[in-house]
């Protein structure tokens, strides 16, 4: 059956919605992320506007990590000073991202810009997932205990407004969260994603936080962030579609634990190894498009551009 | 606003010629609903003077409302395909469809046929901002428009049911603009337009639908919040309904 989108005005087969739904919940569910840099994609692939592809894929990561806070916080399992730290900066970087984004659409750049900034951020991330969990893979094969690799503080320890995160045994400045919030935000409002996938690392490698606490957490924020920047983009670009919203959380329910009960069947190496391919896919397949030659190299858009 | 008047005048000047067209149209309201994927209407007709000595063609033109269209040209650039150039169509149609007795070559001039703005090719934008040469960005336009379904030419597609009645059925596709169109039928005799008359068409949603929209358009600020309160309260069901023990 055909249902019809009042904001996206257009027909779409409800089944086709459900199934993306289920598919990227089944990704989030798996993986703990909240599969927004899946979906849009997906959403715009599919044909529904990218205006209204970014507003909507917001809020089912809304849904996907209150969701996923709730189970998190039920096991004490989230630092609120660190996620409150990495929400003064994820709101500034909201707001930086949705003056970017009005500018980049006026210069008719706006693909382009989503385009490339999806391929340099997928690729390198999922390059350092793929390099990581061989290791461990390789690692555990051989008995070993793998090795942690630790980045360079040094340059961390220097920074001034230190604060005592008391859930993540922390003292550290409260610049790197901040600015980890401050990317995370901009790219969210760009691209229309929770930023899970760029965060989680982030935490760990960066500012090595306990992993116990690094999925509540960056819920948590993306959470906050992801209603905060589904209303601006209701208010300001008209971009959120109820129906299509709604039909995706139910369709992200269902795969979501699917996901989580194939994820208890699986090792955390195996897991980041299968996300590492997930996401180098996404990748190639946004780069073929950039570097592919267009079947025409004239393109339309109607009304406002 | 050229071709309205001329239309007009046309009607007006019509029964002084004794040149009686009448033309209808099956429904004048299409009304978008949930599960709307498309449509068809039927125009239909008279003629009162079925076969003169220089015969008789008939035209259907279906027009959606007015609409701004931007055409962007990609450049291999550093080898990525980058926007390099633009041009923005000022006032096109949203929606064209034209149904004709016979090739529009046949029927008329083609300078008669811009004027009226009969078939693709002779539709022009009212106006056209571009740096640099427009012609080719006004094909690539036309290309994908009709690429899309969105404007259509359907020469040899009227039925004569009898000397005098005619009809055609029009196709509304699920993707058209909501709006005004207007459904324009023009008698021509000899090359030369006759008659002509214009009926308005209304494609808008209803319904549920509508009300969403116009949620979304009028408070958006309330609708916001609504999405929010939706997103959180599915969230917060799913952890409930799926809780495992920790």
């Amino acid at each position: 059956m055909e249902i019809y989108l009042p904001v996206a005005e257009m027909s779409v087969h409800w089944m086709v919605i459900i199934g993306l739904g289920v598919t990227v919940g089944f990704v989030s569910g798996m993986f703990g992320i909240g599969g927004g840099f899946l979906l849009t994609p997906l959403l715009v692939f599919y044909g529904i506007p990218s205006t209204v592809a970014v507003g909507t894929t917001l809020s089912h990561v809304t849904a996907a990590s209150v969701s996923g806070a709730l189970a998190q916080w039920r096991r004490r399992a989230i630092d609120f000073a660190m996620a409150g730290v990495m929400l003064v900066g994820g709101l500034m970087g909201t707001a930086f991202g949705v003056w970017l984004f009005a500018i980049m659409r006026r210069q008719g750049q706006m693909d382009l810009i989503v385009s490339v900034t999806y391929v340099l951020l997928l690729g390198s991330v999922g390059t350092i997932m793929l390099r990581e969990s061989l290791s461990s893979l390789r690692a555990a094969r051989s008995g070993e205990t793998p090795r942690v690799r630790t980045v360079n503080r040094v340059w961390m320890a220097g920074l001034p407004f230190k604060m005592r995160f008391r859930q993540s045994r922390l003292y550290i400045s409260v610049l790197p969260p901040m600015g980890i919030g401050f990317t995370i935000g901009m790219l969210g409002a760009i691209m229309g994603i929770g930023g899970g996938f760029i965060m989680i690392p982030a935490m760990i490698y960066l500012l090595r936080m306990p992993t116990n606490v690094v999925v509540g957490t960056s819920m948590t924020q993306i959470m906050t962030i992801t209603a905060i920047t589904t209303l601006l983009q209701a208010t300001n670009n008209y971009a959120v579609d109820i129906v299509l919203g709604g039909l995706l959380i139910i369709g992200g329910v269902i795969g979501a634990q699917l996901g989580v009960r194939v994820a208890g069947k699986l090792r955390g190496e195996q897991l980041r190894l299968l996300l590492a391919i997930v996401v180098l896919t996404v990748c190639a397949g946004l780069l073929w498009g950039l570097v592919a030659r267009p079947a025409d190299v004239y393109s339309l858009s109607m009304g406002m551009p | 606003m050229r071709r309205l008047t001329l239309i007009l005048l046309l009607i007006v000047a019509a029964p002084a010629r004794a040149e009686d067209l009448v033309s209808g149209i099956s429904q004048d309201v299409i009304q978008i609903t949930s599960n709307y994927t498309g449509t068809s209407i039927v125009v239909f007709g008279a003629i009162e003077r079925p076969l003169g000595s220089d015969g008789r063609d008939i035209v259907v033109v279906v027009r959606g409302p007015g609409t701004d269209m931007t055409v962007r040209r990609r450049d291999h650039i550093a080898g990525v395909w980058v926007n390099a150039d633009a041009a923005k169509l000022v006032g096109m149609p949203a929606y064209y469809y034209m149904a004709s007795t016979k090739p529009l070559d046949e029927i008329a001039p083609a300078a008669d046929l811009t004027r009226y703005g009969i078939g693709v090719e002779h539709l022009t934008p009212q106006q056209i901002a571009s740096h640099h040469d427009p012609k080719p960005f006004q094909e690539a336009a036309l290309r994908h428009l009709e690429r899309e379904g969105l404007y259509t030419e359907a020469p040899g597609s009227i039925d004569f049911l009898s000397e005098s009645l005619f009809r055609t059925r029009v196709p509304v596709p699920a993707g058209v603009a909501r709006g005004q169109y207007n459904v324009e039928v023009y008698l021509f005799r000899g090359g030369q337009v006759v008659s002509a008359q214009s009926t308005p068409l209304f494609i808008d949603q209803t319904g549920l639908e509508r009300r969403l929209f116009n949620f979304a358009h009028n408070s958006p600020l309330i609708y916001g919040l609504a999405a929010v309160a939706m997103s959180i309260l599915l969230g917060w069901i799913s952890s409930v309904l799926f809780r495992r023990p920790a």
